[in-house]
């Protein structure tokens, strides 16, 4: 219970205009911290959802596949530049973001972490180290301006965020293969 | 036995979900930045040219109207960038050199529209259009918008977004835009396919003068 308040609040923080106009004027904030943060309310909160309505994740996310899946869709769709300029400048895009990134992102992926298996763990912790790699370079290379609200010299910073992420994930990947851990750890 | 059937269920709404918020966010994989999808929905809508006052680099005054039975190539610029406007003049000079003569101020006018009117007075426009071959301020002309308001007007109808980044520049995006000679945008082009773009008018004009 203490977990989903400390989530709600913070929900409820990020979602007032004022924080959101301050998080959103900054490209790489509105990516790499005002979309996590989201996650993390809905992770938070989780919990006692969970607890609350135990046979609805048993029943629909038993072996966590769901869950992981949709938490990959909407983290993959809010990496595309058009939906980040979309977000500012639609309005529903905004709300949209608003629901997906704890309720559809947060929840299931806390869901399903404990339940899938540790080949689907590393599938899925290898590919978004690629994806992260890829969305770097794209942001850092590419010529032009892909997102119209944000200027080139921002983009760029994105594109280094990315490949930041990327790199401590790689670093993660090495400590885990190096190491000896038992499974449950990751 | 029952919990996998409905596992497996859930997988397959979910990509179902995927799918159509992928399809529905990208426009049918057309469009994966807003750019695109603002250049897509610009043709689709085909939005008529506002009644804004310019005035040229000969400080001479008019509407669109001035231009009426001709086509008209239009950019967005402002003289003092020093990156992507100047390759878009630059491209839109090779796309004039492409067109043929006899086309040229009958059937096709050029104009490049300034958005920084504060710093683009008539000679300032003097100035800039001398840097291309081609500007020679009547076939190929240089104008800014003095009401803001009108100029705002213009740029979000044709979907033009002007950020203006603390060091007095602005970041802005780019594009050849085609207006029909009753001041219908009817293409917007690829400012970097200087050929592309030229054909593309070449062949609207040709085929209304019959060739």
């Amino acid at each position: 219970m203490k977990q989903f308040i400390y989530g709600f609040v913070l929900y409820i923080f990020l979602v007032l205009p004022p924080v959101a106009n301050v998080l959103e004027s900054i490209m790489i904030i509105h990516m790499h911290m005002q979309m996590p943060l989201l996650v993390v309310t809905g992770f938070l909160m989780a919990k006692f959802l969970q607890q609350k309505f135990p046979r609805f994740f048993d029943k629909w996310n038993g072996n966590g596949v769901p869950g992981i899946l949709l938490f990959s869709i909407i983290w993959l769709y809010w990496m595309m530049p058009r939906t980040m300029d979309e977000a500012l400048t639609v309005q529903h895009v905004e709300l949209f973001k608003f629901i997906s990134l704890p309720f559809l992102a947060g929840i299931p992926l806390r869901d399903s972490w404990k339940k899938i298996s540790l080949l689907l763990k590393k599938i899925f912790f290898i590919s978004f180290t690629v994806i992260f790699l890829g969305m770097g370079m794209l942001y850092i290379m590419a010529p032009i301006q892909l997102c119209n609200n944000y200027l080139l010299i921002e983009q760029i910073a994105l594109g280094w965020g990315f490949l930041t992420t990327a790199f401590c994930m790689i670093i993660y990947l090495f400590y885990f293969r190096f190491t000896d851990k038992p499974a449950q750890e990751v | 036995m029952k919990n996998k059937r409905h596992n497996l269920l859930a997988t397959i709404i979910v990509l179902l979900f995927g799918f159509v918020l992928f399809y529905v966010g990208t426009d049918q994989f057309s469009a994966f930045t807003a750019e695109t999808a603002r250049v897509n929905k610009l043709v689709e809508e085909k939005p008529q040219f506002p009644k804004v006052t310019f005035e040229d680099s000969q400080k001479r005054k008019y509407s669109i109207d001035e231009f009426e039975g001709k086509y008209v190539f239009i950019t967005f610029i402002y003289s003092m960038c020093t990156t992507v406007c100047i390759d878009l003049e630059m491209n839109m000079d090779q796309v004039y050199d492409l067109i043929p003569k006899e086309y040229m101020g009958k059937d096709i006018q050029f104009l490049s529209i300034s958005f920084d009117p504060e710093r683009d007075d008539p000679e300032r426009l003097d100035d800039y259009k001398n840097m291309f071959t081609n500007g020679d301020g009547e076939l190929w002309r240089m104008a800014r918008i003095e009401n803001q308001e009108e100029l705002e007007f213009l740029l979000d109808e044709f979907g033009v977004i002007v950020i203006p980044d603390e060091y007095g520049n602005f970041a802005h995006n780019s594009a050849f835009y085609l207006v029909d000679r009753q001041g219908t945008l009817v293409e917007v082009l690829d400012y970097k396919k200087i050929d592309e773009a030229a054909n593309t008018v070449i062949s609207i004009l040709d085929e209304e003068a019959g060739v």
